[in-house]
């Protein structure tokens, strides 16, 4: 291909480049911030030597294998259960129009923060919270809260709870984003029928036939829940047990202490955690290759039933009783936000009052201002840079390579606590103080693969004739891009858009983290507050995170809908002129 | 016992407008072809036929096979072969292996000689361990009719099996398809676009209109 | 008036002529460079950004931090930014990241919260700036010759590197709907909580209240003779001395806590909203008008009372500071000079704005300053003014290290 030498060519050339600095060189160098104090060099308390000291603390701190045991534990069993579930709801309603309800109804989860969230279900959870608030005292007999130990259980179950709960829209979502692929899903959906036409039932048919062709598809975003389950820092700070907590939690609280020498042995626990992390990812996938051989077998085997109905039973139990944990969850919330005074075991407040979203409302303005600036600036940033990749691509006619592709998801896939504390420090070296910036670049180091991975498959979708076809016409590149590509895209930029809104809105550390602690959004408060003293302050901001994230979706349906009545509104007027014209 | 497929006093609506209405018995080894304009109701048969008639239609009528009532049957449990234009074949399975999903259980080694003999009569021999999408056009076609016979289907359903195969592939495979339907002695129902399709099958033609009727269901 | 009252304010305002006399002699006398150093820090100071690291887990205390920050932009033209910390160490290594980067001079934190081990530690990093805050005019009113307490963190010597704030003591708070009589001594504690199992609890260490709880139980445990010993650094013979004491005590105790002392909560702001839930029906609390207000607010139910122990309250003054590398740091001081206001220092006092004791002599002011601290009408949950508790103390801080990490290792990970 002859390759225009425009300045819009040349510049957008260079943006796959740009792209991929901007994230590897942070992560990279974020790595090395932690590595170097890991064996001990922190110049600023005089330690200049290289020691293992680091290392030996923290093997020696009391808890230490309980600390890698629920960090591993808790994201193993997380990440298997909302796989399994995800698997179950598609085989068990791959031909139901059940499965577009339940992703309507499971979709805004996505992209409820992680804090909110963990919030909403220690709410339910909690021996005084709404669970057994319904079921008091008329079945429990129970006049005061039990003293159960949920959340915060040292068996990490509320925890997995959370994780499951939180994990399993974004594969399910993932899941039915790959059968919307126009080939993929209807060569699924047609080889699905052509199972059952070999007397396969439908559940059968899913698993020997579905499941094999669709895993390839999810086995990314598994493994970035993977590696994000088993660092993350919210849901675990909410709903984990804390004596001892895991280890993402215990580095944070480490990497905080007064006691400026823990700082090594924080480091060293951010290696363990990178070494953790990776040891995960090892093990799903030997996983994977372990079933992946000893089922092979079993698919051609020529056996049509296994309890299919049972396990249909099963999926369809299970599925109300997570609807109803996640409306119980919300409604709980919304409750809180407006409650007086609502003594246990009451199953309602005695009054609701408004004071509690009042003295919220007041006191939000310049965390809601922080949030939306710095997710718009974070998100405006993604969309083009991955814009102009996406074009790029074009002009080049090959997609990135692999490891290009694989360079892009780093950031989802190495726990963000490994590399954020040495991302600060590498900030101060450059000598990046201002704070704004500093959490604007943290974002879009999260923000940027989300709106990759959302706008990727629309672009390379895009048919290349319209191209050719208006390049033909003489159309510069750049007109091309933005008359003829950009307005088609316009529905998949907005959503990608939103993603970006909603993934910029949760993030906590990087904010906590980059900005010094200087800048507060939404989600800062809100976890702040969600060890606080107020439920009811507390569900408010819960409820903010929740709702700021809907506003920028719904915004995003809306828009195109408007933009093309009004297109068809004008169309209908300069029609209905041409006819009175004589 | 000679097989047969009954379709009776069948109407299917869309809403409440009828869409098409049959009345046919197919015996074994015979086919019964359905052309039609887009629209007229084929692909509707056939997924009334195989039990998978999609929200806003209706059917009155029953369905019959080997005298045995399967109207209110599940897919799965009628045993109906279908072969589509698509050959299908699935792709995380090897040649012999698509053919063994679809075949019964039963004694592993058995299996394989069966696999092995009927990939040989069909003339790809040595394709076994071969990935599908590795294959011509014609072979994946012949493997995906292998895998409906080898099922031990009652009755077979052909949608537009041969249109997207050229023209000299395409009557080869419609001989050697209409030739094992014969052979296995099965009832027989081919929706088609092509006149010589219709043709070659040498069974009755029936041609549905695309006007809507004007009874209402 | 009564004549009480009178008589009261004339011996005030008699002591307030006295020191506003020393205070013109000495102005006049020694220090007409100190006032020339004050009105360069007027002068550099004013229409900067202030930005104060300050715990943000109370709204109460946010709301008195914005309404400080009203003030200053009004007299000053200064920005005070309230940055709301979980915990006062993430402050802290904030600034030793800013010192191992080598920003020496232009830090992102002015004004810092801070007492206890978080100044010990920084003191000893020389991370804070040294000798500022009795250079601030409004010191003075602290009456610091007599009252020997504001100079000092808990025990150990401040030497200028903080001012003084507030002061708080230990208070207890318990729901009357669920018992009659709250325990009133640490022993009374441990038979209360064999009868009530599973209603109280105190958060973890490092938490402040939680190793305020720990502390107030040691030396309350520690017999009379002894007690001196807390009050110097610790040592391998005093910890293995005085300790086991307050081991014997949690190991009885723990069984007895919410959660069966399995899972402790991690801030102290945890245990008000477990009261709240009627799940613990005793708590404790560093700032006492926080339970009114929370009452107030439908946080807490209405049946909550306040109480102090009768064998002793845990008391200590909190300050602010300035770090080494502060980006404005004469800013910093004429917002700290302003918190020592008697304006901010009585506003702050007044339950239903933060309830927080002041650390001005109030025998010092002028009378009519020193009736802006009277109380008025006080709510059914908050303390009651004229309760008896001997203050107590604070231990040396070197204490606390020694504390948490054996807490840690006995308790924290089971």
């Amino acid at each position: 291909m002859i390759q225009p030498r425009d300045l819009f060519t040349q510049s957008i050339q260079l943006s796959p480049a740009l792209l991929m600095a901007l994230l590897v060189i942070p992560v990279v160098g974020g790595l090395i911030g932690v590595l170097l104090p890991a064996f001990g060099y922190i110049p600023a308390l005089d330690k200049t030597t290289f020691t293992l000291s680091g290392f030996y603390s923290l093997f020696n701190t009391a808890g230490f294998g309980t600390m890698l045991l629920l960090s591993a534990v808790s994201s193993l069993v997380s990440t298997l259960l909302a796989f399994t579930i995800t698997v179950l709801i598609l085989a068990c309603y791959f031909n139901s129009p059940w499965l577009y309800r339940i992703q309507r109804l499971l979709g805004p989860i996505l992209v409820i923060p992680h804090a909110a969230a963990a919030i909403a279900i220690s709410f339910l959870i909690t021996p005084s919270g709404m669970m057994s608030r319904l079921f008091s005292p008329w079945l429990t007999q129970w006049q005061s809260p039990a003293d159960w130990l949920l959340p915060h259980d040292p068996w990490a179950i509320s925890m997995i709870l959370g994780l499951t709960l939180k994990e399993l829209p974004f594969l399910l979502l993932m899941a039915l984003g790959a059968l919307a692929q126009a080939d993929l899903g209807e060569k699924l959906r047609a080889q699905h029928k052509v199972a059952m036409s070999l007397g396969y039932c439908p559940m059968t048919a899913f698993f020997k036939v579905v499941l094999p062709n669709l895993y390839p598809f999810l086995r990314l975003p598994i493994l970035a829940v993977l590696a994000y389950a088993s660092a993350s820092v919210e849901i675990p700070l909410i709903l984990g047990p804390n004596a001892p907590p895991t280890l993402a939690v215990a580095i944070m609280q480490w990497f905080n202490d007064v006691d400026l020498t823990l700082r090594i042995q924080a480091s060293a626990g951010a290696i363990m955690q990178l070494l953790l992390t990776m040891t995960l990812l090892l093990s799903w996938w030997l996983l994977e290759k372990l079933i992946k051989r000893f089922s092979y077998n079993s698919l051609i085997n020529g056996r049509r039933e296994y309890a299919g109905q049972l396990i249909m039973r099963f999926t369809q139990l299970l599925t109300v009783i997570l609807l109803t944990v996640i409306m119980l969850s919300l409604i709980g919330l919304i409750l809180w936000s407006f409650a007086g005074y609502w003594r246990f075991p009451d199953a309602l407040p005695s009054q609701f009052v408004l004071l509690h979203w009042q003295h919220a409302l007041q006191h939000m303005q310049t965390p809601l201002l922080n949030t939306i600036t710095i997710g718009f600036i974070a998100t405006f940033v993604a969309v083009i840079l991955t814009l102009s990749t996406l074009e790029a691509e074009q002009l080049r006619a090959r997609n990135l390579s692999n490891f290009a592709s694989l360079l892009i998801y780093l950031p989802m896939l190495i726990p963000s606590i490994a590399f954020l504390f040495g991302l600060v420090w590498l900030q101060e070296q450059v000598g990046s103080h201002h704070a704004y910036f500093n959490v604007i670049f943290g974002h879009l180091l999260f923000v940027l693969p989300y709106v990759f991975l959302s706008l990727a498959s629309s672009y390379r979708r895009l048919d290349p004739r319209f191209s050719y076809l208006a390049a033909s016409l003489g159309v510069t590149p750049s007109k091309v891009f933005l008359r003829v590509k950009l307005p088609q895209l316009l529905a998949p930029i907005l959503i990608a858009f939103a993603l970006g809104l909603a993934v910029s809105f949760s993030q906590y550390l990087p904010t906590l983290l980059s900005g010094g602690g200087r800048i507060n959004t939404i989600t800062t408060e809100a976890v702040a507050l969600a060890g606080g003293a107020s439920r009811r302050v507390s569900a408010v901001y819960a409820l903010m995170q929740m709702l700021l994230p809907a506003m920028a979706f719904l915004l995003a349906w809306f828009i195109p809908k408007l933009v093309f009545t009004k297109q068809n509104a004008a169309h209908y007027v300069s029609t209905s002129s041409t006819k009175t014209t004589p | 016992m000679q097989s047969s497929l009954n379709i009776k006093q069948l109407t299917i609506c869309r809403e409440s407008t009828p869409l098409l209405s049959i009345n046919e018995c197919i015996t074994g080894g015979e086919v019964l072809s359905i052309m039609g304009p887009s629209g007229s109701g084929k692909s509707t048969l056939l997924n009334w036929l195989t039990g998978m008639l999609p929200h806003g239609f209706s059917a009155k009528g029953s369905l019959f096979l080997n005298e045995q009532n399967i109207t209110q049957l599940a897919s799965h449990q009628r045993h109906v072969g279908l072969l589509y234009q698509d050959p299908l074949l699935f792709p995380h399975l090897n040649v012999a292996d698509n053919i063994a999903f679809a075949m019964p259980k039963g004694n592993k080694k058995q299996r394989i000689e069966k696999i092995n003999d009927s990939l040989k009569q069909l003339g790809l021999e040595g394709m076994a361990a071969r990935h599908p999408q590795s294959l011509s056009g014609g072979q994946q076609a012949r493997v995906a009719l292998l895998r409906v016979l080898l099922s031990e289907p009652k009755a077979i359903l052909l949608d537009e099996p041969f249109s997207k195969l050229d023209a000299t592939l395409r009557e080869d495979t419609r001989e050697l398809v209409f030739a094992q339907i014969r052979q296995h002695q099965l009832p027989a129902l081919m929706v088609t676009h092509d006149i010589s399709d219709a043709h070659a099958a040498a069974g009755k033609i029936i041609t549905l209109s695309a006007d809507e009727q004007e009874t209402r269901c | 008036m009564t004549s009480s009252n009178y008589l009261l304010l004339q011996a005030r305002r008699m002591q307030f002529y006295a020191l506003l006399f020393s205070v013109m002699l000495s102005l006049v006398f020694s220090s007409n460079s100190t006032a020339k150093q004050w009105q360069s820090v007027l002068d550099n100071g004013q229409n900067h950004n202030v930005y104060f690291h300050a715990w943000g887990g109370d709204p109460q205390i946010n709301s008195y931090i914005q309404w400080l920050a009203q003030q200053v932009k009004r007299q000053y033209n200064i920005d005070l930014h309230h940055i709301k910390l979980t915990d006062t160490s993430e402050a802290v290594s904030r600034v030793l990241a800013e010192r191992s980067a080598g920003n020496h001079s232009d830090g992102k934190i002015d004004l810092i919260w801070i007492n206890g081990a978080n100044f010990a530690a920084m003191a000893k990093h020389g991370l804070l700036t040294p000798d500022w805050a009795n250079q601030l005019p409004n010191f003075a009113l602290t009456n610091p010759s007599h009252n020997p307490a504001v100079s000092l963190d808990f025990g150990v010597p401040t030497q200028g590197m903080e001012s003084p704030w507030g002061q708080a003591a230990l208070t207890f708070y318990y729901d009357s709907a669920a018992m009659t009589a709250p325990p009133k001594t640490i022993n009374q504690l441990l038979s209360w909580s064999a009868q009530h199992q599973g209603r109280f609890t105190y958060p973890r260490p490092p938490d402040f209240i939680g190793v305020s709880f720990l502390k107030y139980a040691l030396i309350s445990l520690t017999p009379k003779a002894q007690q001196s010993l807390l009050y110097q650094p610790v040592s391998k013979q005093s910890a293995a001395l005085l300790l086991p004491n307050l081991w014997q005590f949690l190991d009885a105790l723990h069984p007895n806590l919410w959660r069966s002392g399995q899972y402790f909560v991690s801030s102290s702001t945890a245990l008000r909203r477990l009261v709240g839930d009627t799940e613990l029906s005793l708590a404790l609390t560093f700032s006492a008008s926080e339970v009114p207000a929370a009452v107030a607010r439908f946080d807490l139910p209405t049946s909550i009372r306040s109480y102090a122990m009768s064998d002793g309250s845990l008391s200590n003054i909190h300050f602010v500071a300035i770090p080494y590398n502060a980006a404005n740091a004469d800013s910093a001081k004429l917002v700290a000079n302003f918190m020592l206001s008697v304006n901010a220092q009585a506003k702050k006092q007044h339950p239903e704005i933060w309830g927080d004791n002041t650390v001005l002599d109030l025998a010092t002011l002028h009378p009519e300053q020193a009736a802006q601290f009277q109380l008025s009408n006080p709510h059914p949950s908050s303390l009651a003014p004229n309760h008896h508790s001997p203050a107590l103390a604070e231990p040396h801080p070197s204490w606390v290290k020694v504390i948490e990490q054996q807490w840690l290792t006995r308790y924290g990970a089971q």
